[in-house]
């Protein structure tokens, strides 16, 4: 258990040395001062302000670090330059310019402009009418899957992303690479957080 | 390192070739050699040697760029295979080449391949059970297919011979129609299997939860390390703990000095003599150089996986043979067969939240088939019958839950909830019209036919489906899972992975292209002993089989050698 709180505490050091402080400070700054701190593969600068917005928002900072911290929303952006074909591509850019067009008709103004109350209430409302992933078993959706909304696929990405980073990968979530022994039943406790692979 | 035959100077004759290197392949070559035969093994891929060509297998997600993710040229490159879902940036380079080797599907069919040395023995599954006489008898009792020419009793000290050298762990049972193989010590299940397995079998009269037999060592053997419960076994092992042709046979036949493989050897066909009445050699054609070669040999092995052997056998044309090499009755190409697959019910496990496991058990439960087994568990909804695969875990998906933001995200690193499934394997029937046939009107990237694939589930297989879900439903319901679903993915044939039949034994050369000791009914030395012999599906999973079948056809052919039979 010390060990584990020692990588934690570790790990949250490693993050915030990563992103540095003034990431997110940034990104919370009031209109026309948002800047981005890094230079997109795919996506303009504005999409690529709404993504890092939404993720920062889906998992903020907080004793462990956040999406940002371990740039979830650049990792994304790679994902998307290099492993969707043009028409997923397309779908992606399009997608975000319904999202935003939506914040604009209900607040008067997209995402990265509404202040964080709205952005909770837009993600709440978002959380309710994108739909849900059926299980899966061995890698394949059992069932018929419904169609999955902008929010929640981007939310399923940014845990991904989140999960597979070496930060969180290896110093928060527990990291055993070669387990050797498996034991089938132990206390939670002993444990903690979840596995990381 | 092994002898590849590679340069220059070609030794072109041998006692015997093996074309294949994949599970069956590989214990062919094994048995040949150890019994001193000079043996070419044919590869149509790469050399993939053991550990120095795993280059994936100690990568965590963060080492790779895209963390798994495909680029669209890979998706292409493998259109066929990404269709399993199995395929990623850690595996794709054992994944066949689906653009260079196209396909006909006349009706839907997952074609998976995996063309390198070892072929689909780096990929595979690894559950390893031994066929009964349920099994053999099957065909004869109710009449479908033809008779199996051999019986428990004829392939029972092979089952022996092949678990003792690749080391098989499971639990004994003392099941008639599971029979025990010879265990290393059995995996273990976790608490909620443990609970699932008390409820199933206390509600069930005649059911039986046990963890998965397979070939993965839970203890040193034979000079290979047991496993690290990584679960990273379709990259390669490095510890060599999971029984593949590149860690455990080609190794055995390369000691003996009796074995060459050559790579990137494409088999065009196999050379027949009217006048001797056998055949002898092959045609190949070199993968990189288009260049057309023959090789000579007294035995030929055909272990190319079920589908490829055949397609090799289809297109061994000669005045002897008009329609292919064997096929005498006309039953080369037919009687296609794949067990059922993602069909079952899945649920959520309450009581256990303070419970967790540590490690990555490349294994899940089984449940034995109890349907159609005697007098008392007989239906009359369908004949034969299926078996489950399945495991507990911690899961969930945390992009369902409908929160976001500081607590949400700390919420998320603690383990799932418990989720348990089962998916049913349900034995296919030998149709006839469940077919292969070679397709002249599209050619590989070497010119060469391909095959047209025509097979399709029938309403047996949909009969014993439905019983699955309903029986999977039940049980889990029973075992006190909440939120219990049923699902039905209705996948067409070829994704169970377990393609069987198409140049089937048989004790009559009218109705079989084999006989009992997997030898060509009208070319003896020609032996098929991968998936392409078997005479029906079972509903239990093959490969040991082909490892027990494989070793006694070898054993059979060089005694026959030495009578100077062939």
């Amino acid at each position: 258990m010390d060990r584990r709180s020692v990588l934690k505490k570790t790990g949250l050091l490693a993050g915030a040395a990563i992103a540095g402080p003034s990431m997110l400070s940034l990104l919370h700054s009031c209109k026309n001062e948002t800047r981005l701190t890094w230079q997109p593969e795919f996506f303009t600068v504005d999409e690529a302000k709404t993504v890092s917005t939404l993720m920062d928002t889906i998992l903020p900072r907080t004793e462990t670090p956040g999406a940002l911290d371990v740039k979830v929303d650049m990792f994304i952006d790679k994902v998307i330059s290099k492993t969707y074909d043009a028409m997923g591509q397309q779908y992606m850019r399009d997608e975000i310019a319904v999202f935003n067009a939506d914040c604009t008709k209900d607040f008067g103004a997209i995402f990265i402009d509404l202040d964080e109350a709205k952005r909770i209430e837009i993600l709440k409302e978002a959380e309710k009418t994108s739909g849900k992933f059926n299980p899966g078993i061995w890698g394949t959706t059992v069932g018929d899957q419904e169609p999955i909304g902008f929010y929640r696929s981007m939310k399923s990405m940014a845990i991904w992303a989140y999960f597979t980073s070496e930060e969180i990968g290896e110093n928060v979530l527990n990291y055993d690479p070669v387990p050797g022994n498996y034991e089938g039943c132990i206390p939670l406790s002993d444990i903690g957080n979840r596995w990381s692979l | 390192m092994a002898n590849y035959n590679i340069d220059a100077k070609k030794e072109v004759t041998y006692d015997a070739i093996v074309i294949g290197s994949g599970i069956s392949g590989g214990w062919a070559a094994k048995e040949l050699c150890e019994q001193g035969l000079k043996t070419l093994v044919l590869e149509r891929g790469r050399i993939v040697e053991h550990v120095m060509d795993y280059p994936t297998m100690n990568l965590d997600p963060w080492d790779s760029e895209l963390r798994g993710g495909l680029t669209p040229e890979q998706k292409k490159k493998h259109q066929v295979s990404i269709r399993s879902n199995w395929v990623s940036t850690d595996t794709a380079h054992f994944w066949a080449d689906d653009e260079a080797n196209p396909y006909t599907e006349v009706k839907p069919f997952l074609w998976l391949r995996g063309h390198q040395m070892g072929g689909r023995s780096l990929l595979w599954g690894k559950q390893t059970y031994r066929w009964s006489d349920l099994d053999f008898e099957a065909n004869a009792k109710d009449g479908h297919g033809v008779d199996w020419p051999i019986r428990y009793k004829d392939i029972e000290p092979w089952y022996t011979h092949v678990e003792k050298f690749a080391g098989i762990s499971g639990e004994p049972l003392g099941l008639p129609q599971l029979p025990d193989s010879h265990f290393l010590p059995p995996m273990e299940l976790n608490c909620v299997e443990k609970h699932v397995k008390s409820r199933i079998e206390k509600e069930f009269d005649g059911r039986h939860l046990i963890i998965g037999r397979c070939a993965h060592l839970t203890v040193p053997h034979n000079g290979r390390g047991q496993c690290q419960n990584r679960n990273r076994c379709s990259r390669g092992c490095p510890y060599g703990a999971y029984f593949s042709s590149n860690s455990v046979t080609l190794p055995a036949a390369q000691a003996t000095g009796n074995l060459t493989i050559r790579p990137f050897s494409i088999v065009q066909s196999i050379i027949y003599d009217e006048a001797k009445g056998k055949a002898t050699g092959v045609r190949i054609i070199d993968a990189e150089t288009n260049e057309d070669i023959e090789y000579s040999a007294k035995v030929i092995f055909c272990n190319a996986s079920t589908l490829s052997t055949t397609q090799i056998l289809l297109n061994s044309k000669s005045d002897r043979f008009e329609n292919g090499l064997g096929n005498d009755s006309g039953e080369l190409g037919h009687n296609l067969m794949d067990h059922t697959y993602r069909v079952g019910a899945m649920g959520k496990v309450e009581g256990f939240d303070d419970k967790y496991y540590k490690g990555r058990r490349p294994n899940g439960i089984y449940i034995p088939r109890y349907v159609n087994i005697d007098e008392k568990s007989k239906t009359d909804k369908f004949l034969r019958g299926f078996g489950f695969q399945g495991g507990g875990y911690r899961g969930g998906n945390p992009a369902n839950i409908e929160d976001f933001g500081a607590d949400y995200k700390d919420s998320i690193l603690k383990p799932g909830p418990w989720e348990f499934f089962i998916t049913g394997f349900a034995e296919c029937l030998p149709y006839h019209d469940n077919q292969v046939n070679l397709n002249t009107d599209v050619l590989d990237k070497w010119g060469q036919p391909t095959l047209a694939i025509d097979a399709e589930f029938k309403a047996n297989e949909k009969a014993a489906n439905k019983q699955i879900q309903e029986d999977a439903v039940a049980m889990l319901q029973k075992s006190g899972l909440k939120d219990v679903i049923g699902f039905d993915n209705e996948h067409p044939p070829g994704y169970g992975v377990h393609e069987m039949g198409t140049a089937r034994m048989g004790r009559n050369p009218k109705t079989s292209v084999l006989n009992g000791f997997n030898q060509v009914h009208a070319a003896k030395n020609v032996f098929v002993t991968d998936g392409a012999c078997m005479t029906s599906s079972s509903c239990v999973n093959p490969s040991l089989t082909y490892m027990a079948i494989t070793a006694r056809a070898a054993y059979h052919a060089v005694s026959e050698l030495k009578k100077m039979n062939l």
